[in-house]
C-alpha cells in the first residue's frame, strides 16, 4: 500500500482559555491518500473546522495548541515546521477554501488581481503572466466572460461567483491537498450543486486531494470517497462512503443520515440524533411507530378549516435612489402581483432562490414593510391599510420568526425580559412575576430549561436561540406565523429537532405557517402547499406532493434536481 | 448556575487590566480632589501670601511659591477644580445633545437626518476658538461662557458615532422582531437600540472629558478662559516669563497635573473600549 498523502496520527488539540482548556479535537486519526476526497461530517463544536487550521498551521494563538500527535503531509510532519517552512507550503501545496465568500476576498481589490497575487507569491511569475493565468482559471471554474469579470470588484459578483473566485484562488497553484471549510453551507441549492460539480471536475483533471467539511452528511454522498464521522471532537466512525451510506455502526451517523428530510414521504416527526443514542453516547432502538413514513393528506388534522389568509395582486417596490437630489429614478419590484390563500391550520411553503422576493413577501404580509399594491386580507379584515392601536392590535395574531438566531435577539436582554417584552407590550399579566411564569411555561413547551430564563442569548448554541425566538413569537398566542428561513442557519441535526419543534408546536397551538426557505426538501417535509418564486413572481403553485413529483415549470425542475441525493458516486 | 450581563462580564474583563485599574484611581483621586476643593475644604487660601516671592520648592512648600508669594500647590488643587468642572459640565452638555441627536437622526433617517447632520457638520466648520471668543462678547468672559463653548462643540463626534450605529442597529433582526411583537419607534430606539451603543457613549465620554481639560488649559492660556481664579492653563501663561528666570516649578506642577489626567483619561478610554465592545466578545 503507499504512503496516503496526508496523515493524521492520534492528533489532540486543546485550547487554552481564561475560563479554563477546553480539548476540541482528542486522539483523532486518518488518511487521505493521493487523488482521493476525504470528507470530514459533525456538528458545529465537533472539532471539525479545528482539525483542518491545525492542519494549515493556523490555530488561534495562543489559545489553541497541539498538544501530541503527528500531521504528515509526504513523510513530513507539518508540526515540526517552522512559520517560513509553513508558509511555503500553503496556498501552494496544501490551500484551503473558507466558508463565507462573502468575507474571504478582500472588497478594495480586483478579483482578477487576488487570483495573480498567489501567483506572483509563490510562483514568481510576472504581473502580466499571472493576470493571464488569472483570467485562464476564472475561465476554467466556469465565470462568464473571465477577461471582463477579471476587472470586477468583489461586490459586483453574485456569492456563487466569489466563492467560484476562490476555488480559482485555491488551484492557482495546483495544489497537491484542498481543504474545502462548508465551502456550499452559504450558497443556495441551485448554485451549491454547479459549484460541488465544479470542484470534483477540477480534482479529477489536477489529480488533487481533497479534505471537504460539512455538517451535512447528505453533501458529502455525490463527492467524497471516504467519510470521517466527528461528534464531540472524537472521531466516532469512519468508513468509505458506500458503507457509511449502506450500514452505518455509530448511532450518531445514523441519526445524521436519518435526520434529512427527503423528497419523497417522511415520518410524521424527523428523526433525530436523540433517537438513535442518549446523552451518554449509549445506543437506542428506534421504536417502530417513529419510522413509519406517512401520506400528508390523509392526516386529519391537516385538513384546511376555511381561508385564514388571502394575498391579491400584492406587489412590493423599493425605490432606487440617483441622481444629485437623491430623487426616486427607477423602483424594483421585490414582489410582482402574487395571489393566494392560506388555509386554517396549514403550512404554506415558499421556496425561491435568495433575492427572488420570497422574504419581502414574508415581511409584506406582517406589514413590516409597506406594500404597493394589492390587498392582504386576513380572517376577512382587510389589513392592507390598517395603522396604529388596529395594528398593534393585529400583532397578536401575526408573528415572526427570523433566520438568524445570532442577530435576531437582542444581547443586553435576559431571556425572561424577552419573552416578557411582547406581554408588556400588550398589556398582559398583571404582575412581573406573572409575566415571566408565563415565560417559563413556553420556555418548557420549546425544550429549554427554565432555569435559563436570567441568562443572555450569548449565552445559548444555535439551536436554543433558535428556541428562544420560537417562544417569543409564541407568547401572544398567535393564530398565524411566519417562520422565514427559521432552520437554515442551523445544523442538520439541530434542524430536525426545529422542524419538529414547530410541528408539534402547531399541532398544540393550532398554528397556521407560512414557511419561507431556499432548501426544498425541508418545505417538502412541513409544508402542505408549496408555491416556488422566481423574480419576484409566484412560478408555480400547489400541493407539495404534487409540484414534488410532477414539476411542470422548467424552473422548479432545476431546482429539484439540484439537492443532494445522499448518494454515494458508485456502487 | 449564575450568569452575568455584558455588563457585569465588561466590568471584570476591566478589573484584570491593571493599566485600567491605575488609570482609574488617577481619576477617582483627581475627582476627590476637586470636590473637596469645590468645598472649600482643600485650597481654600490659594489666594493668600503664605511665603516669600518665588521660593523654589521645600519641604513646606512642595511645590514652592509664585511671584505673589502664594502657595502653588493649592493653586494646582484649584486648577484641578476648574478642569473636572469643565470636563464634568461639557460632557453632560455635548453628550446628552450627541446621544439624542445621533439616535434620532440614525433611526428615522430621511429630513430628520438631512436637518441633524447639515446643523453638526455647521457647527463643527465652526473653529472653537472663533465660537468663544463670540460667546464671551455675549455672556463676558469667565468659566461659564468655557461650558457653553465647550459643550457645545463637543457633540459633534459623538453624534455622527451614535448616528451610524443605530443605523447599522436598526436593520438588525432583534429590532425588527420588536416591531413584529407590536413595539413602537420608542420602545425599538430606547429600550432595543440604545442599550447596544451604550458602550460607544462610555468609551467617548472618558475621551471627551481629556480634550475638554486640555482644551480649556489653552483657552485660559490665551486668556479666553476662566478670570480671576488660578486655572492650570493661567498657570502655564504666568510661568512663561518667568521661565527665563529659573522659576520652573509652577510651569513644572500644573504640566504634570494635566499630563497625569490625560493620559490616565486615554488609557482608561482604550481600556473600555476592548472592555465593552461586544464585537470582540466570541459567539
Amino acid at each position: 500500500m503507499t504512503t496516503p498523502l496526508l496523515s493524521v496520527k492520534n492528533l489532540t488539540v486543546d485550547f487554552h482559555t481564561q475560563e479554563g482548556v477546553t480539548r476540541a479535537v482528542n486522539n483523532i486519526s486518518f488518511d487521505i491518500p493521493a487523488g482521493k476526497t476525504v470528507g470530514i461530517v459533525g456538528e458545529s463544536g465537533s472539532g471539525k473546522s479545528v482539525t483542518s487550521l491545525a492542519v494549515m498551521g493556523l490555530l488561534q494563538k495562543p489559545a489553541g495548541k497541539v498538544e501530541s500527535g503527528q500531521i504528515l503531509f509526504n513523510g513530513n510532519d507539518l508540526l515540526l515546521n517552522n512559520e517560513d517552512q509553513m508558509r511555503k507550503i500553503r496556498g501552494n501545496e496544501i490551500s484551503m477554501i473558507f466558508q463565507e465568500p462573502m468575507t474571504s476576498l478582500n472588497p478594495v481589490f480586483k478579483v482578477g488581481a487576488q487570483i495573480a497575487e498567489v501567483l506572483t507569491i509563490h510562483k514568481n511569475m510576472n504581473k502580466k503572466q499571472a493576470w493571464d493565468r488569472a483570467v485562464d482559471l476564472m475561465n476554467q471554474v466556469g465565470i462568464p466572460s473571465p477577461a471582463q469579470s477579471a476587472h470586477k470588484y468583489p461586490h459586483e459578483m453574485s456569492g456563487g461567483q466569489k466563492q467560484r473566485v476562490m476555488i480559482a484562488m485555491a488551484i492557482a497553484n495546483e495544489p497537491k491537498l484542498l481543504i474545502a471549510d462548508e465551502p456550499t453551507t452559504a450558497l443556495d441549492v441551485t448554485i451549491q450543486k454547479q459549484v460541488i460539480e465544479l470542484m470534483m471536475n477540477l480534482q479529477q483533471q489536477y489529480k488533487m486531494s481533497m479534505m471537504f467539511i460539512t455538517h451535512d452528511l447528505g453533501v458529502i454522498g455525490d463527492l467524497a470517497d471516504d467519510v470521517v464521522v466527528m461528534y464531540r471532537s472524537n472521531i466516532v466512525e469512519q468508513n468509505h462512503v458506500k458503507s457509511i451510506y449502506e450500514g452505518a455502526k455509530h448511532p450518531y451517523t445514523k441519526g445524521l443520515l436519518a435526520c434529512r428530510p427527503n423528497l419523497g414521504a417522511n415520518p410524521r416527526r424527523l428523526l433525530t440524533v436523540s433517537d438513535f443514542m442518549n446523552e451518554e453516547g449509549k445506543e437506542l432502538v428506534v421504536p417502530a411507530e417513529r419510522l413509519t413514513v406517512y401520506d400528508k393528506e390523509l392526516i386529519p388534522s391537516h385538513q384546511g378549516e376555511g381561508t385564514l389568509l388571502e394575498i391579491k395582486n400584492l406587489t412590493t417596490n423599493f425605490p432606487i435612489k440617483g441622481g444629485l437630489f437623491g430623487r426616486t429614478i427607477d423602483h424594483v419590484h421585490a414582489v410582482n402581483d402574487v395571489s393566494f390563500k392560506i388555509q386554517k391550520g396549514k403550512t404554506f411553503g415558499l421556496v425561491g432562490e435568495s433575492g427572488c422576493g420570497k422574504t419581502t413577501l414574508g415581511r409584506t404580509i406582517l406589514r413590516l414593510i409597506e406594500p404597493s399594491a394589492g390587498n392582504i386580507i386576513y380572517n376577512g379584515q382587510d389589513i392592507t391599510n390598517i395603522y396604529g392601536e388596529e395594528l398593534r392590535l393585529l400583532r397578536r395574531k401575526m408573528q415572526i420568526i427570523f433566520q438568524d438566531p445570532y442577530s435576531s435577539l437582542n444581547p443586553r436582554m435576559t431571556v425572561g425580559e424577552i419573552l416578557a417584552e411582547p406581554l408588556i407590550i400588550h398589556g398582559i399579566g398583571n404582575s412581573k412575576a406573572a409575566r415571566l411564569d408565563m415565560a417559563k411555561e413556553l420556555m418548557d413547551k420549546v425544550g429549554l430549561k427554565v432555569m435559563h430564563l436570567n441568562r443572555y442569548p450569548h449565552e445559548f448554541s444555535g439551536g436554543q436561540r433558535q428556541r428562544i425566538c420560537i417562544a417569543r413569537a409564541l407568547m401572544l398566542r398567535p393564530e398565524f406565523v411566519v417562520c422565514d428561513e427559521s432552520v437554515s442557519a442551523l445544523d442538520v441535526s439541530i434542524q430536525a429537532q426545529v422542524l419538529n419543534l414547530l410541528l408539534d408546536l402547531q399541532d398544540e397551538f393550532k398554528l397556521t405557517y407560512i414557511f419561507i426557505s431556499h432548501d426544498l426538501s425541508v418545505v417538502n417535509f412541513i409544508s402542505d402547499e408549496v408555491a416556488v418564486m422566481y423574480g419576484g413572481k409566484i412560478v408555480e403553485m400547489g400541493a407539495a406532493s404534487k409540484i414534488y413529483q410532477n414539476p411542470s415549470m422548467e424552473y422548479t425542475k432545476s431546482l429539484l434536481s439540484a439537492i443532494p441525493k445522499g448518494q454515494p458516486k458508485h456502487f | 448556575m449564575k450568569t452575568n450581563s455584558l455588563w457585569v462580564d465588561a466590568f471584570r474583563r476591566l478589573s484584570r487590566d491593571k493599566t485600567a485599574m491605575m488609570s482609574l484611581v488617577i481619576v477617582i483621586i483627581f475627582s476627590v480632589v476637586a470636590i473637596l476643593s469645590w468645598m472649600g475644604i482643600l485650597s481654600a487660601g490659594w489666594s493668600q501670601e503664605v511665603g516669600g516671592s518665588n521660593m523654589p520648592p521645600s519641604a513646606e512648600f512642595i511645590f514652592g511659591t509664585d511671584l505673589f508669594g502664594r502657595s502653588v500647590f493649592d493653586k494646582v488643587i484649584h486648577g484641578t477644580q476648574i478642569a473636572m468642572s469643565v470636563g464634568l459640565v461639557t460632557s453632560l452638555i455635548a453628550i446628552p445633545i450627541g446621544v439624542v441627536l445621533g439616535a434620532l437622526a440614525g433611526y428615522f433617517g430621511g429630513w430628520v437626518d438631512d436637518l441633524i447632520t447639515w446643523f453638526y457638520t455647521t457647527f463643527s466648520s465652526i473653529p472653537n476658538i472663533m465660537l468663544l471668543i463670540s460667546i464671551t462678547m455675549i455672556l463676558g468672559k469667565g468659566i461659564f461662557a468655557v461650558y457653553v463653548a465647550l459643550g457645545a462643540t463637543g457633540w459633534g463626534s459623538l453624534c455622527r458615532l451614535i448616528r451610524g450605529e443605530v443605523m447599522k442597529h436598526k436593520e438588525r433582526e432583534y429590532v425588527q422582531a420588536a416591531g413584529a411583537i407590536g413595539g413602537g419607534h420608542m420602545r425599538k430606539l430606547f429600550i432595543h437600540i440604545l442599550p447596544n451603543v451604550t458602550h460607544l457613549v462610555i468609551i467617548n465620554a472618558s475621551l471627551q472629558f481629556q480634550t475638554a481639560i486640555k482644551s480649556e488649559v489653552i483657552l485660559s492660556y490665551l486668556g479666553l478662559g476662566v478670570q480671576g481664579e488660578p486655572s492650570w492653563g493661567t498657570m502655564i501663561d504666568d510661568a512663561k516669563l518667568e521661565l527665563a528666570r529659573g522659576v520652573w516649578w509652577q510651569l513644572a506642577a500644573s504640566t504634570l497635573a494635566m499630563f497625569l489626567i490625560v493620559l490616565a483619561f486615554n488609557l482608561l478610554g482604550d481600556a473600555l473600549r476592548d472592555a465593552l465592545d461586544p464585537k470582540l466578545k466570541g459567539k
